[in-house]
């Protein structure tokens, strides 16, 4: 199950459970931000998939990652949020499909079809579970062409000296805007991305 | 010595009657590492004096003084984020936060740098090649903030940054920009925001300036020290939030005199409304 909330609203809603020292019911959050109950619903369930917030009787806590979360840099958040979704079924199924599939991209499509599997989902639904892998980059998107791309290829061409030699293929070698390189796995170098000086682009 | 000071401004436009006061003598100081929130019924210059403080607009009299400097020309010390993000649609997220920095005269290394930099400290690696169209409210304000950011400003100007996004964004990025100004390796040095909602000015600010209807003045600077993050269910954040309208329907003029005949005056807005 995936949630109509933003990665923005999610955030949001940790901050609101900190204001309240970290606990508080659900009723009251709603009505600190003049909300309807099912206006938090999608962002709180989402916060209970990901651990961030356990939910008992009607009242929410903060886990020891959700409050780890709010002690660190906007950065840092993306980093946590990263390892968080990566052991979803959902963005496991991805990576999977990602690393497998052709030059490292899936379509729209690709996604819907795999998503398919398990649920119908509708176009928001596919484009919210990419913008969501995306804001933890988990891979990249090419709005152009609707495709998601190995995040692997972030590095494309300036892939630095110390980076794992993981991938076949050389991933130095390619320049090319949208690079397409096979990715063998995407997540065994996540710092690098958290790095600013790795993140320069083309 | 304040960081800014705001001495005496007056802003009249002209019209068909002679001028129209819209701003009548406004002043108040920004401390280094201030927090200053403005807030003030609509139409009672907020943004116009946002304008007049970095120097994008001239006050009819009355200074801005930076560091005790008289700013009279667009100050490179400050930075403006607005309600609207003001992004350019045909431009992608880098180039977007490029765009205040190309009249810096620095260097295309030093530029691109800085864009990096900035995207990164405000959450939006994984964007940089996007459009503003692909990006939910919360991710354009964030290009906003580092556009804003980018060129290292000491003091980041806010006009209701939060008033175009849902609920729940908003709350998530008023604690980043407090995270921002907070940290000590990072701009802004001080921050002056301006809102129209009382709780926003007492959940974010060390002090609020109060401003009366048009034509404005200081109803009055009132220091907020409950400790952070606030909630807005204690006792002391209720006061404070009573003590404040109170403030600005005393304020008011009453329904009967406007204290000006200018025939667009909107009604004086009741409690729990200053729009
Ligand atoms: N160039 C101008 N000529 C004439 N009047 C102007 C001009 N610019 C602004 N005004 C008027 O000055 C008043 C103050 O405008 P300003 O936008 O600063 O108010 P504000 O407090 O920011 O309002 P809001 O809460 O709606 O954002 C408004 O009534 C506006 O119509
Ligand atoms: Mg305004």
């Amino acid at each position: 199950m995936f949630p109509k909330a933003s990665p923005s609203e999610l955030q949001g809603l940790l901050v609101l459970i900190n204001e309240h020292k970290g606990t508080e019911d659900v009723a009251r959050l709603a009505d600190d931000l003049d909300l309807e109950i099912d206006e938090i619903l999608p962002s709180l369930d989402y916060a209970e998939t990901l651990g961030l917030v356990k939910v008992v009787d009607g009242r929410a806590t903060l886990s020891d990652t959700g409050r780890k979360m709010l002690s660190v840099s906007i950065r840092e958040r993306k980093t946590i949020l990263r390892d968080l979704l990566k052991k979803t079924t959902l963005f496991k199924t991805i990576l999977r499909a990602l690393e497998s599939a052709p030059e490292g991209k899936l379509t729209e499509d690709d996604v819907q079809r795999l998503l398919a599997f398990t649920t119908a989902p509708s176009d928001s639904y596919v484009l919210n579970i990419i913008n969501w892998g995306r804001y933890a980059e988990l891979f990249r998107y090419d709005s152009d062409e609707h495709v998601l791309v190995a995040v692997r290829s972030r590095v494309q061409g300036r892939s630095p000296p110390s980076s794992p030699p993981s991938a076949p293929g050389s991933p130095g070698a390619r320049v090319s805007p949208t690079a397409d390189n096979p990715v063998s796995d995407a997540s065994n170098s996540p710092r690098d991305l958290a790095h600013p000086a790795s993140t320069v682009a083309a | 010595m304040a960081l800014i000071e705001v001495r005496d401004i007056k802003k009249d436009y002209p019209s068909h009657h002679g001028t129209i006061s819209i701003i009548n003598g406004v002043s108040f100081e920004v401390a280094d590492s201030d927090f200053v929130a403005i807030v003030g019924p609509s139409g009672c210059g907020k943004s116009t004096l946002l304008r007049i403080i970095q120097g994008l607009e001239r006050a009819s009299s009355g200074e801005i003084r930076f560091r005790e400097r008289l700013v009279d020309t667009v100050s490179n010390e400050m930075a403006m984020v607005f309600q609207s993000f003001a992004l350019m649609p045909w431009l992608s997220i880098k180039e977007n936060v490029a765009f205040g920095l190309t009249a810096r005269g620095w260097t295309p290394e030093k530029i691109a740098s800085q864009v990096d930099r900035y995207i990164s400290v405000t959450g939006l690696v994984g964007f940089e090649e996007a459009y503003p169209r692909e990006l939910s409210g919360g991710m354009r304000q964030r290009v906003g903030l580092a556009r804003a950011l980018a060129v290292e400003p000491a003091v980041l100007l806010m006009d209701e940054p939060f008033s175009a996004l849902d609920a729940l964004t908003a709350e998530g990025l008023r604690e980043e920009v407090l995270q921002l100004w907070r940290d000590p390796d990072l701009p802004p040095e001080a921050v002056i925001l301006v809102t129209h909602n009382i709780e926003e000015a007492l959940l974010m600010a060390d002090r609020v300036v109060v401003m009366s209807h048009r034509p404005s003045r200081v109803l009055a600077v009132v220091p907020v020290t409950l400790p952070r993050p606030r909630d807005r269910k204690s006792e002391a954040f209720y006061e404070l939030t009573d003590y404040l309208y109170s403030l600005i329907t005393e304020g008011s003029p009453p329904l009967s005199a406007p204290a000006k005949p200018v025939a667009s005056e909107p009604p004086p807005a009741g409690p729990g409304d200053l729009q």
